[in-house]
């Protein structure tokens, strides 16, 4: 974009962070907490709190992605892209306490603690890799389709799902012998992969939807797709979802469309959309489930909706393409 | 006639699955009858990407591996270099019935071979020209094209004009017919999005001090209130000295300067470095340098396949014979183009919709269409020749 755009889309900004400001006047008090976001770009982990200040910038590694809690609360286990490497972070020193590596063109994680195994999609190698998180050594690799994604593993640990984009298939394998169970056919270039009691749900951000699949069976149960006002629908490009059981609802963030949806999970109706900052993908609840916070890839900022009244309060800076993020009370 | 057969060898390990179906793929060329100077302007100055667009196609069908594996479908990739002396007919016998059919051909050889696949009802699909006569006058209901038309490009590249506020256009055209023809298209971009002309000025390639006017950049563009000079010049010959020449200091754009084009290997966004990576590296024996960019060309042969691949999982039901009739006429049918918005079929004209990007040589500057050029129907119909407009309808 060129510098006169910039400014364009600049003072709109601005615009449009007064009205947020009218809006926080009075506006909700959240619980404690504290947020960890990675920053592809910047190479580092900031640490926010519930007033969206930045209270700490800790460089970390080229290109951190995929971001999980770890074993322990104080940790979280981070893939560092261009490293080729899985750290462990530990928040209250905030330190690197371990590091997995050679991981080759680590994307996302997933990681089952009871039985400390920690899986891993290797963008680039059309794989994902399994590690015992403790010793670090690797366990297995899995092929799959190019450019596997969203990693997930069932609670019990007996069933492993991978996406990849490329293919649009979701790879599934046994969790103790790590064969391929089948795969399950999605809509094109599926993203994240979220379980929630018996369903998978996959965002099909080429697809411009998210396509919900029974868990036992694989088949699909049912699909969202999405339709802001003003929008077409091939501009839905849905990133993360994640799910409030309290509330029984699952939010999506929709990308390029630059707005979060609220989707009752019962239902699949949808009940709302958010207008957020540019690209929106990345999302974190807050852990009294009162605040979502929206990471928007392309201005480099986070916005916090207030999930009661269903209004965005704050929109502040975060680093150079900020990717994930985990909330921690 | 030199054709063959080539089986890629698929992995071995075909999964149980009912299906197990043969998905047929042909390359048409005319080797022969290509000119000599492939991309070459005057002293053999590469200034063009020109190269058959067999790489492009062998890559996405090794993207396809993992889902053809998952679904028991092998690919088989025939090419046929046409024989001129021989008869088309004959040598168009051999490709089978089933088969998606790329034409990589120079124009007279891709309009009969067209025509004549048309005849026994196979599917054919244009990856080289972005010619209006393609579509709107040949409109054949069996052709398919990939790669994006002359208004497409242009339309993009009047919505960026606009967009920057960049309404005063100096026009600045060669001598040929092909590029006085693709002028008149380029005014009429022009206009749709409410761009004025300063004038338009024909450029001589004439070194002799009597057509200076026409041959110096300085002149050619001086006289005239202009915001920015669009330059056509199909064969890169002069377009390219008019940069940093002009009378005024103003932009470049068109096919010099700010290019309008379906690819490039910088664009930094929606998976697009991942695909030229694997383009430049998936041939282990035959990697390519970081540099080498997969041409328009390319990546619309690429699309191609890519659009049945990708419907082999958002279709429900395909019949095990994997018909490129059926796949391509399905409602259903998309293909993920690495650029941002999904790419599927307008019906009037068979054409690919996709978004044009707006690049220098190194830098993606926008992806068209930009924004608030909003369409009633699909977010990228602003581009191109819109059903109201298309002289083709087949649907």
């Amino acid at each position: 974009m060129g510098k006169h755009l910039h400014t364009v889309n600049f003072n709109r900004k601005i615009i449009v962070s007064m009205v947020l400001i009218i809006v926080s006047i009075g506006g909700p008090r959240a619980v404690a907490f504290e947020a960890l976001v990675t920053n592809e770009r910047s190479g580092d982990v900031i640490h926010v709190d519930e007033d969206g200040r930045t209270n700490h910038v800790v460089p970390i590694c080229n290109r951190p992605r995929g971001m999980v809690r770890g074993l322990v609360d104080s940790h979280v286990i981070i893939a560092c892209s261009d490293d080729h490497k899985v750290i462990t972070y530990n928040r209250a020193t905030r330190t690197i306490e371990s590091e997995i590596s050679p991981v080759r063109g680590a994307m996302n994680i997933a990681i089952h603690n009871a039985s400390s195994r920690l899986f891993v999609t290797n963008e680039g190698a059309a794989r994902a890799s399994v590690f015992n998180l403790s010793s670090g050594q690797l366990i297995a690799e899995l092929p799959t389709g190019l450019e596997p994604d969203g990693i997930a593993i069932t609670d019990d640990g007996k069933t492993l799902f991978v996406a990849s984009e490329n293919a649009g298939l979701v790879h599934v394998f046994d969790g103790s012998n790590y064969e391929q169970q089948g795969v399950i056919k999605t809509n094109l270039r599926p993203r994240r992969i979220t379980l929630f009691k018996k369903e998978l749900w996959v965002s099909s951000e080429m697809g411009s939807r998210v396509e919900i699949f029974d868990i036992e069976t694989r088949a699909k149960r049912d699909e969202v797709i999405f339709a802001p006002k003003g929008f077409r629908p091939e501009q839905m490009t849905p990133v993360d979802i994640a799910f409030n059981d309290l509330a029984n609802e699952a939010y999506i963030a929709l990308g390029s469309a630059n707005h979060i949806a609220i989707v009752d999970i019962t239902t699949r109706k949808i009940t709302k959309y958010i207008l957020v900052g540019r690209r929106a993908w990345g999302l974190g609840l807050s852990p009294d489930k009162q605040t979502l916070i929206v990471l928007n890839g392309l201005s480099d900022d986070f916005t916090l909706i207030d999930l009661q009244t269903k209004r965005p309060y704050l929109t502040k800076r975060a680093g150079l393409i900020p990717h994930s993020i985990k909330v921690f009370e | 006639m030199r054709s063959w057969i080539i089986l890629l060898i698929i992995a071995t390990s075909l999964m149980n699955h009912a299906l197990a179906a043969s998905f047929h793929l042909a390359i048409v060329t005319a080797s022969n009858a290509e000119e000599s100077n492939r991309g070459r302007s005057f002293a053999g100055i590469q200034t063009r990407v020109e190269r058959p667009v067999r790489r492009a196609v062998e890559l996405a069908l090794f993207e396809s591996k993992t889902s053809f594996e998952a679904f028991g479908i092998v690919p088989e990739l025939q090419v046929v270099d046409i024989d001129a002396k021989r008869s088309l007919k004959d040598q168009l016998k051999a490709i089978h019935s089933n088969a998606l059919i790329i034409l990589d051909l120079p124009k007279p050889e891709f309009v009969e071979t067209a025509k004549l696949l048309d005849e026994r009802g196979q599917t054919t699909v244009n990856v080289r020209h972005p010619d209006i006569d393609l579509r709107d006058m040949l409109c054949l209901p069996s052709l398919y094209h990939t790669i994006p038309s002359e208004r497409m490009y242009f339309d993009a590249l009047g919505q960026f004009l606009i967009y920057r506020g960049w309404r005063k256009v100096l026009v600045v055209h060669g001598p040929t017919d092909k590029d006085r023809l693709r002028t008149q298209i380029l005014e009429r971009s022009l206009k749709k999005f409410g761009a004025n002309i300063s004038d338009f000025r024909e450029f001589t390639l004439s070194h002799h001090p009597d057509d200076r006017d026409k041959n110096k950049p300085e002149f050619l563009t001086g006289d005239a209130s202009y915001d920015v000079v669009a330059v056509i010049d199909s064969a890169k010959d002069f377009g390219r000295y008019i940069q940093y020449s002009t009378r005024r200091a103003r932009p470049v754009v068109g096919d010099v300067g700010l290019t309008p084009v379906g690819w490039h290997r910088t664009l930094e966004r929606y998976g697009a470095p991942q695909l030229n990576e694997r383009y430049q590296s998936f041939d282990e024996e035959n990697s390519l340098p970081a540099s080498e960019a997969m041409s328009d060309e390319e990546f619309a042969a690429w699309s191609a396949v890519k659009l049945i691949t990708n419907s082999l999982g958002t279709i429900d039901a395909i019949s095990e014979t994997l018909d490129p009739r059926e796949i391509l006429a399905h409602p259903d049918t998309q293909v993920d183009l690495y650029k941002g918005t999904r790419g599927s079929i307008r019906r009037w004209n068979n054409q690919l919709r996709q978004p044009i990007l707006l690049a220098t040589g190194d830098a993606v500057v926008a992806v068209a269409p930009m924004p608030k050029f909003l369409h009633p129907k699909h977010y990228v119909d602003t581009l191109g020749l819109d059903e109201p407009e298309s002289r083709c309808n087949l649907k």
